[in-house]
């Protein structure tokens, strides 16, 4: 009993042992000339920059870059794992993004969308350059690799450069969805090419905008002018409202694309007691109804008695719009 | 494009999924076709098969890189309600996809010949060195019989690229097919 928990004992103590040796061996070079050394110089060269200034500084953390990567494509091609069904090694993946980072990462943004772009396509040329040098370590020349060598490799690279396409792809359609944030008020289940992650948002929040912004416009052309002026503008409402809608989308939606696809229009109607205009604000850009749709806000324009004028203009205009604008799918209502 | 990285909230799976099937029949039929005609051994056409399609069809997605941020705001959103809500707005586009798919079919057909040149000489005639030529008549002989080699290269590249293309074009309509029955 004693005797076997001391073998136990003796067994955990011998495994930590172990363990502290073959972190040693990893931390400690053996030789001067290692991977390990470049690693540690490419630390010491951080630590160095962050001391220096200005173009001493660039120069310093870039070759600390270079150490890095020079460090771990030793490490990676020593001792390769490869990558299930490929003969792509883990490593070269590594060194991949490495190479990656430092050729399309800034200081602001250390991820950018190329260098994920770029990242298989550099892993694949990565693993691909010690096929081309015949030897090893220090005695190693330029060769051909042989034919089926060379195939081998030519297929990595035909797959690897489709995936960076295909991450590409993925940038392009993230970026329509920012540039058209309409788009995701609408379902993509009719979508051969793509899957959504994130819920669809209710309305399409820039068509709000525009109405929200249009109103209190309208209410300053219509408040207190005389009515028979006010029945004039409902006339050419369409235009009246088109020309300011102009402004509006112009002013409100300037960083985005979608700003072109918005069109704005009136619809008029008698009530009993005076008129109620329909502001539209119509999304002509792609949808998955084919019909498109539309948002809509109602005011009631009605004449009431100017009380502080006695003279002839017997009444003046006053709007109310609603709060809440609706959210249609389909075509609009036909123009009067 | 973009310089900051956001959480996906949309992926292009459809479009990878479609391409990878697509890729696997033309590369077959292909493959097939450049062992049937060319007498290359069976692995080889495969490579190549597989050599040309996959690089055309990088070929292609650069193209559409390089079109795509330069349409006007209303072809693209035509290409936007395609790709996310499969429809069209406009029904002149329908015309302009027919025009489209023939220039694509001759650009994939001259880039996979172009491609099956360039892979049949770095392939076979790097490191072995040619054998000296003696007399006059063995290097016209050889020049004419590397045209008859081109022309078969051509008509080759032609045959493989019609079949796949007409296997692809017959499952889209399978697909549209089995669409418009639900």
């Amino acid at each position: 009993m004693n005797s076997s928990f001391f073998k136990e004992v003796i067994l955990i103590f011998k495994f930590i042992q172990d363990l502290l040796l073959g972190i040693q061996k990893l931390i400690m070079p053996l030789k001067a000339f290692s991977w390990q050394t470049l690693i540690y110089l490419s630390v010491f060269s951080w630590g160095i920059s962050y001391l220096a200034i200005g173009f001493i500084k660039d120069i310093i953390a870039f070759s600390g870059w270079l150490f890095l990567i020079a460090g771990t494509a030793w490490y990676t091609t020593d001792n390769p794992l490869r990558l299930p069904g490929t003969f792509m090694p883990v490593g070269a993946l590594i060194t991949g993004f490495l190479v990656s980072v430092f050729a399309f990462g800034h200081e602001v943004n250390v991820l950018t969308p190329k260098t994920i772009v770029f990242w298989p396509t550099i892993a694949a040329i990565i693993t691909a350059i010690p096929e081309f040098f015949a030897g090893t370590g220090t005695t190693s020349k330029a060769a051909i690799p042989k034919l089926e060598v060379r195939q081998k490799v030519i297929i990595l690279l035909a797959w690897s450069m489709l995936i960076s396409c295909w991450l590409q792809f993925y940038f392009v359609i993230d970026q329509w969805l920012k540039e058209y944030p309409s788009l995701s008020a609408q379902n993509f289940l009719r979508s051969t090419f793509v899957i959504r992650l994130e819920p669809k948002s209710k309305t399409p929040q820039n068509g709000n905008i525009i109405l929200n912004k249009m109103q209190p416009l309208i209410e300053e052309q219509i408040f207190k002018k005389p009515w028979s002026e006010v029945e004039k503008w409902l006339i050419e409402a369409n235009q009246q409202l088109g020309n300011l809608g102009k402004g509006v989308i112009y002013k409100n939606l300037e960083k985005y694309d979608e700003q072109g696809l918005w069109g704005i229009e009136a619809r008029v109607v008698n009530v009993k007691s005076g008129y109620r205009l329909d502001i539209l604000t119509i999304w002509t850009g792609p949808s998955a109804n084919t019909r498109g749709f539309y948002l809509q806000k109602s005011c009631l324009i009605q004449p009431v008695a100017a009380v502080n004028k006695p003279e002839n203009q017997n009444a003046v205009a006053e709007i109310e719009c609603d709060r809440t604008n609706k959210f249609f799918i389909g075509s609009p209502p036909p123009k009067q | 494009m973009p310089e900051e990285l956001s959480l996906p909230r949309i992926l292009p799976i459809g479009a990878m999924l479609f391409e990878t099937l697509f890729l696997l029949v033309a590369i077959s039929i292909e493959g097939y076709v450049l062992h049937r005609w060319l007498k290359f051994d069976k692995k080889t056409s495969i490579f190549y098969a597989l050599a040309i399609n996959v690089f055309s069809s990088v070929f292609g997605w650069n193209i559409f890189f390089l079109v795509e941020p330069r349409l006007d705001v209303k072809l693209k959103s035509e290409l936007i309600g395609y790709i996310f809500f499969n429809n069209f707005k406009d029904p002149g586009t329908q015309s302009t996809i027919i025009f489209l798919a023939s220039l694509i079919f001759l650009g994939t057909f001259l880039i996979k010949f172009l491609l099956l040149k360039v892979l049949i000489i770095t392939l076979s005639e790097i490191g072995e060195k040619e054998e000296i030529e003696t007399s006059q008549q063995q290097k016209s002989y050889r020049i004419e019989k590397m045209q008859l080699q081109n022309t078969n290269l051509i008509t080759t590249t032609l045959i493989a690229n019609s079949m796949s293309y007409t296997a692809i074009t017959l499952i889209l309509v399978i697909r549209n097919l089995s669409i418009g029955l639900k």
